[in-house]
């Protein structure tokens, strides 16, 4: 080779170094910035439900807390893995050595959104409030508090009844949500206008269509939050939610319905984040639930099912969690025999290793469904919905069962119904599941707990009631864990309950917008997200 | 026409009392009450008790019908479950349904009539073919596919038009008609298939009456024999149809509103119902019935100005 020819070559393979060199770095750059939020804008979320009052001392849907989210911080708050961490709280609680008292130390230099300090005195009216409201929601979750005292500005002692280990739990939901006092005592409807602590403050509502926050000028944080407003959507039906989230109309899409899972994977401009939730679906059966809800004392109900363990656990054993999954729901959610996900930090300790077979065992099914000594066994399913999944799971469970010899009749009810006919005791098993609290107290006591509030099944055992009230009352993890477990054991033994699966939440959020959080809870965490620059 | 307006008015007001003691004791009679559904999976005791009493449905039904009546007369329809006031939800989320139902009959009347006139003057020719076949896909059609189909087409791939949603005309008057123009063409075109058939049939009778060939006769253009003489007189039975469709429309628009998710007065009854939430229920079906009684009333006023005889004798033909 020439001189001049190499000299070329060499200026060519020092192009394409340099070339090659500067589009890493233009992509690393590039990467870098696609995770870079910059400031304003307006983010709208569609919502798959219409939250209710925007009071947390009335409020019950899930919806409603994720609107929370952005305008009423709480004293605890939850971490990506479901631990509680202090929010408007410095610190986790001091709690005296007999769990009867709780020193809760605030933040300071704190404002709620009118202005108004946020102090001990705010904390002890709206905690007050909580228990004496008529009609408060609230006041369950936190009914062992006695008496509250302020000795100062920034501490609040919480004195109990008798020990509550779910307390602090409770206090990183609604029940943890401070009120402004001066909104309380400005005379109106706190729903119609409701100021907290938070991101956001409240703008406007036009109900079943919007509610509109925007940004605090009081927030403690400011530098945090990047957004100028968000506007929650109402979008009840699932495929508008997914058409608006593709046409553009909407960034942020809550919980797409399984079938439009696989099409807005393949598409390019928004991601699909997850969330194995907290919370179960599965079967409930009628055990003793004869006169209603609370009706004491339960007796057995004269159903199949009811009159035999064997053919309860022949019920079970016939299911095959795997291909309900499989086929009902196209393999989304997290198959499970108990009430606590594997996504909560108490999983493992009172459920790892229990026994769960999540295929089914038909011979096992079928010689207990002869031991049971009835001939032609028969069961209804009430479906708490009409939907065309819901339908699915109720058609694929009745197959399983036939296979068995167990005839299984459904029942597809409207939703509220079915919940009027579980209250009154008239179903003979009821499919339906639970949101789920981050305290396993709250996936297990109110629905197997002889006074549970929401024991349906009528199910009443001496010994589960007293581990049950004994977890409430333990002194230390280990203890509680421990009660837990042997709780585990009972109920899968008496099946009450059948746990079928924990749901796995999918959505939907446009390229566009970064920093949106969903933890295990399944509430969408918006208020620090932003547009990305 | 004074005693004649006299004598509707009267009745409509006994429809609307009748319509309010059923609207009452129907909505307790759904399955589930307020408790189950505004407690939703949370249902302490306690609460449910403390939403019975918010409520009054502790009390008897007849004290229930005549505190909720009083207040009604007054304008006051309480609080929902949102704790928003119920009359102000409903004043804000009619006319969205009314600006929905104006516009799809805007354009139903405009393409079923005219459609109906060529469909009468061509009768047996291709136009006539083709008016017949768009009225029976028309009305054949589930507006849930239809409204689907075209937020596919229209708003993700094409993306001309906003999928769903709503912008008030005063906001923005352009957004407001392309939010609006998708959900009008999916909730008019079972209309402009009707008024197509009555369209088309109303004309065919007055092109073959004794008038008509009069004024044939008398030589006037075919356009005025067409538009001024048979038109006018097919207008008349075309009316009532609209009318009576604008009650269904208005109703119908649920699954429209639902799809598009428009704010309206149709899918805050859906609300209503889903939630069993009383009182929304109760404000939102007293207005509905008063809403078809008004419409129907008007129709009656219509009618009398085009037909003089109904003003003369207080009935039709």
């Amino acid at each position: 080779m020439t001189g001049s020819l190499r000299r070329l070559a060499l200026i060519a393979i020092g192009v394409v170094v340099v070339g090659a060199l500067s589009a890493a770095v233009a992509v690393a750059h590039g990467a870098g910035s696609a995770a870079t939020i910059k400031n304003g804008g307006t983010l709208t979320i569609g919502l798959a439900e219409e939250p209710d009052a925007l009071d947390p001392t009335i409020a019950r849907t899930f919806v409603g807390r994720m609107v929370f989210q952005t305008i009423c911080e709480k004293l605890y708050d939850l971490d990506s893995h479901l631990n509680v961490v202090p929010q408007l709280a410095a610190a986790l609680p001091q709690v005296s050595a007999d769990k009867l008292t709780y020193t809760i130390k605030l933040r300071s230099g704190i404002k709620f959104n009118d202005g108004t300090a946020f102090d001990s005195a705010a904390v002890k009216q709206t905690l007050t409030r909580y228990l004496t409201f008529p009609g408060s929601v609230r006041k369950s979750e936190i009914s062992p508090i006695s008496s509250i005292d302020t000795p100062n500005a920034t501490t609040v002692v919480l004195h109990l009844a008798t020990p509550y280990s779910p307390l602090v739990a409770q206090l990183a939901d609604r029940s943890g949500m401070i009120l402004s006092p001066k909104a309380l005592a400005s005379g109106g409807t706190f729903a119609q206008n409701p100021v907290c602590v938070g991101p956001f403050m409240f703008k406007d509502r036009v109900a079943g269509d919007h509610i509109t926050v925007v940004k605090s000028p009081d927030y403690y944080d400011k530098s945090k939050v990047h957004l100028d407003s968000i506007v929650f959507r109402i979008m009840t039906d699932p495929s508008s939610r997914t058409a608006a989230l593709r046409a553009g109309d909407i960034q942020v899409e809550d919980r797409i319905q399984s079938t439009d899972v696989p099409t807005l994977q393949k598409d390019s401009s928004v991601t699909v984040p997850k969330a194995v939730t907290i919370g179960y679906q599965g079967i409930t059966l009628n055990l003793g639930n004869k006169n209603g809800l609370l009706k004491l004392p339960y007796s057995t109900v004269n159903t199949d099912l009811a009159k035999s363990q064997d053919l309860r656990t022949a019920f079970d054993a016939a299911l095959d969690r795997t291909t309900i999954n499989k086929v009902v729901f196209n393999g989304l959610n997290q198959p499970d025999c108990y009430p606590i996900a594997p996504v909560s930090p108490w999983y493992k300790p009172t459920v790892s290793g229990l026994s769960c077979d999540l295929h089914a065992n038909t011979s096992l099914a079928k010689s207990l469904v002869k031991a049971s000594g009835i001939s032609n066994p028969t069961v209804n399913l009430m479906l708490g919905g009409t939907d065309p999944v819901t339908a699915r799971l109720g058609q694929v469970i009745q197959s399983m069962e036939a296979a068995v010899g167990i005839k299984v009749t459904v029942s597809p009810t409207e939703f509220t119904t079915s919940l009027n006919r579980a209250d009154a005791g008239t179903f003979d098993t009821y499919a339906v599941g639970w949101s789920g609290r981050v305290d396993p107290d709250g996936n297990i006591y109110g629905f197997v707990a002889t006074k549970g509030t929401l024991n349906d099944s009528g199910y009443s055992n001496a010994r589960l009631d007293y581990v049950l009230n004994g977890a409430r009352k333990s002194l230390t993890t280990k203890a509680r864990t421990t009660l837990y477990r042997v709780a585990m054991q009972i109920i899968h033994r008496q099946r009450p309950l059948i746990y079928l699966y924990h749901p796995v939440n999918y959505y939907g959020v446009s390229k566009k917008v970064s920093g949106v959080q969903i933890y295990g809870d399944g509430l969408i965490r918006p208020q620090f997200a932003g547009f990305a620059s | 026409m004074g005693g004649f307006l006299l004598r509707k008015a009267g009745a409509a007001l006994i429809v609307v009392f009748l319509s309010s003691v059923v609207v009452f004791v129907g909505v307790r009679a759904l399955p589930g009450g307020p408790a189950q559904a505004l407690g939703g999976e949370n249902r302490d005791p306690d609460v449910v008790k403390a939403i019975n009493h918010e409520y009054g449905l502790d009390k008897p039904l007849p004290v229930q019908y005549v505190k909720w009546v009083s207040h009604a007369i007054r304008g006051d329809l309480g609080l929902d479950a949102r704790q928003l006031p119920v009359a102000h939800t409903i004043v804000t989320r009619i006319p969205i349904t009314l600006e929905l139902a104006f516009l799809s009959v805007l354009l139903g009347s405009l393409i079923g009539v005219t459609a109906g006139v060529i469909a009468s003057v061509r009768r047996g020719r291709a136009e006539d073919h083709a008016a017949t076949t768009f009225a029976l896909v028309g009305l054949s059609v589930p507006h849930f596919w239809l409204g689907l189909m075209m937020i596919i087409l229209f708003a993700v791939d094409l993306h001309w038009l906003p999928a769903s949603g709503y912008v008030s005309f005063r906001q923005d008057p352009l957004g407001n008609l392309e939010h609006m123009l998708m959900p009008a063409i999916v909730l008019g075109t079972g209309l402009s298939a009707v008024l197509m058939r009555q369209t088309r049939s109303s004309m065919l009778t007055s092109l073959n009456a004794d008038y008509v060939r009069t004024a044939r006769a008398k030589g006037l253009p075919e356009r005025i024999v067409v538009g001024k003489h048979a038109l006018r007189n097919s207008l008349i039975t075309v009316t009532t149809v609209i009318g009576l469709q604008l009650g269904a429309l208005i109703s119908g628009a649920v699954i429209t509103e639902q799809i598009f998710v428009i704010p309206g007065f149709g899918r805050l009854t859906l609300e209503a119902i889903n939630e069993r939430d009383y009182t929304l229920l109760q404000g939102v079906v007293l207005v509905a019935a008063a809403g078809y009684v008004i419409v129907n009333l008007l129709v009656d006023v219509v009618y009398s100005l085009l037909n003089p005889r109904i003003r003369v004798t207080g009935s039709g033909p």
